[in-house]
């Protein structure tokens, strides 16, 4: 119960870390980034690639070469079409996704690259006579270590406030002074850091890392930044915490027939839906008055 | 010398030009009106001055520097700022949070805790509201709101984008006084408004636009004499 209870809790902040990747690039560009299940990718493959060195290297050069993707992805492709019609910048996301998965297949191959992380994350420990994993002990720390930092980015500094004025009314905010391209610049460098948090949890998890690695993750990330409240980064983190929280449970419910666990957790999404349209934290103009 | 020169403007969305050959001037300390119907062009003239829609032709001079076809985000910094139709406030933000956002448009970031410490004495009602949300504040209390914020980076000209909308009549008043302090501050400003008599009366001129073509130019003297505003306003007699 405790191990189920902790997989819950890690899984939902797990798809939080990931759904306020693409919430901060949706806040400031209006644009849902298919491409960023390929950050988490890169992200995926560096880690596993560089684990001859020191962790802390390891951890660093993923960091850094994924933001770097993630600042060039929105240099070359997305900054020439701001301003487009929506529906074009969706589709350009898909094609960078599936172009993205196939140049890592390319370089990496179609097979699976594996290696152990961290090895002294693997193993078990028991209280009480329950065995509980350590990695999903770190992964439960890790994820609100880095949600109290993003948090803190997001509340408390200058940048933070930029991000949430734009994802507010970025015609406004810009009209104040907020320099268009280097804030869609440090959203997408931030979304980067976010992936490469994510990678490193799922790599621990699961370390067979293929071209497709990140997709499952951002697909269901879209689905939590939806039922969170699309224009809210606290929704966003909200949704993909729920949405992780209902997987977990649902694949520890359903026992063998788990196989159901997505249909269940969309029927749940349509239920929240119906409830509340605009997502769980939208407040629409309720807060208002003239 | 004129802080803000606009020379044969043109503008619009597209193909679609919305404004044609817009020229005025204003100085220091004084202001100008700009006043016609609902779509002949008022709104996109000032976003097309602060960089918020793409201008076709003419110029725009701010303090002698040409900022045509600069960015909004730029403008801002070179001392002109917008208060926008709609007073476009944070709602979710606090009032301190919005006022904070106004800092990003100044030059010299040294001078912040002055130009805030300023803009409580300018707007003290707001200072008992600090940490609300700007959403909860009154209609009146959102537009001086909005004032402050684009006041705060301490703009050479003030851009104002119907500041009379869905006000009360008290509260009108209010904000078109603190306008006034604003400018006998030094501040050049540029008011659009659909309330001709209350922009005639205020403005050292005012300009009427129809069509997206200046009409006409009026004074205060001009509001004195109703007739004649009511024939140029609304054509009548043509």
């Amino acid at each position: 119960m405790v191990q189920s209870i902790l997989d819950a809790i890690s899984l939902g902040g797990l798809y939080a870390l990931a759904a306020l990747g693409l919430g901060l690039v949706f806040g400031v560009m209006r644009l849902v980034n298919f491409a960023h299940g390929e950050l988490i990718t890169i992200a995926a493959y560096t880690l596993v690639l560089t684990v001859q060195f020191p962790l802390i290297v390891s951890i660093l050069i993923t960091v850094i070469v994924t933001s770097l993707v993630a600042f060039l992805m929105e240099l070359t492709i997305y900054r020439r079409l701001r301003g487009v019609n929506p529906a074009i910048m969706l589709i350009a996301s898909f094609g960078l996704s599936t172009v993205l998965q196939r140049v890592y297949e390319l370089i990496f191959g179609a097979l699976p690259k594996s290696a152990v992380v961290a090895p002294f994350l693997s193993g078990a420990f028991s209280i009480g006579g329950l065995s509980i994993t350590i990695s999903s002990v770190i992964t439960v720390v890790l994820t609100v270590i880095i949600l109290l930092a993003m948090g803190y980015l997001v509340e408390r500094t200058s940048l933070g406030l930029q991000l949430r004025a734009a994802a507010a009314d970025f015609k406004t905010a810009r009209l104040l002074g907020v320099r268009a391209n280097r804030l869609i610049s440090a959203a997408f460098v931030l979304s980067g850091i976010l992936a490469s948090c994510v990678a490193f949890i799922l790599v621990i998890q699961n370390p067979e890392v293929n071209p497709y690695y990140g997709l499952n993750i951002t697909i269901l990330a879209l689905v939590g930044i939806v039922i969170g409240g699309i224009s809210s980064l606290r929704g966003a983190a909200l949704g993909g915490f729920i949405v992780g929280v209902i997987l977990s449970a649902l694949n520890t419910l359903l026992g063998n027939g788990r196989v159901y666990a997505y249909s269940w957790l969309f029927f749940a999404v349509l239920i929240i839906l119906l409830v509340k349209p605009g997502g769980l934290l939208s407040k629409g103009n309720e807060l208002e008055r003239v | 010398m004129a802080l803000l020169e606009v020379s044969n403007l043109a503008a619009g969305y597209g193909k679609v030009e919305v404004i044609t050959d817009i020229s005025f001037s204003v100085e220091p300390g004084k202001s100008v009106g700009i006043v016609g119907p609902n779509g002949v062009g008022k709104s996109t003239l000032l976003q097309a001055i602060a960089g918020g829609v793409s201008a076709s032709a003419g110029s725009v001079r701010l303090a002698g520097l040409d900022i045509l076809g600069k960015k909004p985000e730029d403008i801002v910094r070179l001392g002109l700022s917008l208060v926008p139709e709609g007073r476009q406030i944070f709602s979710g933000l606090s009032v301190k949070e919005n006022l904070a956002l106004g800092l990003t448009g100044r030059k010299d970031k040294k001078g912040a805790g002055a130009a805030i410490e300023k803009m409580r004495e300018l707007f003290p009602v707001l200072s008992t509201h600090e940490n609300h949300q700007a959403g909860m504040l009154s209609g009146g209390q959102q537009q001086q709101l909005a004032i402050a914020r684009a006041l705060i980076s301490e703009p050479k000209v003030l851009l104002l984008d119907e500041p009379s909308l869905g006000l009360a009549p008290t509260v009108i008043d209010d904000v078109f006084e603190t306008l006034r302090q604003i400018i006998e501050l030094g501040t050049a400003v540029v008011i659009v408004e659909q309330r001709a008599n209350l922009i005639t009366n205020f403005a050292d001129e005012t300009i009427i636009i129809r069509e997206g073509r200046i009409q006409s130019r009026l004074t205060p003297a001009d509001a004195a004499n109703s007739d004649s505003l009511a024939r140029t306003y609304f054509g009548a007699g043509e």
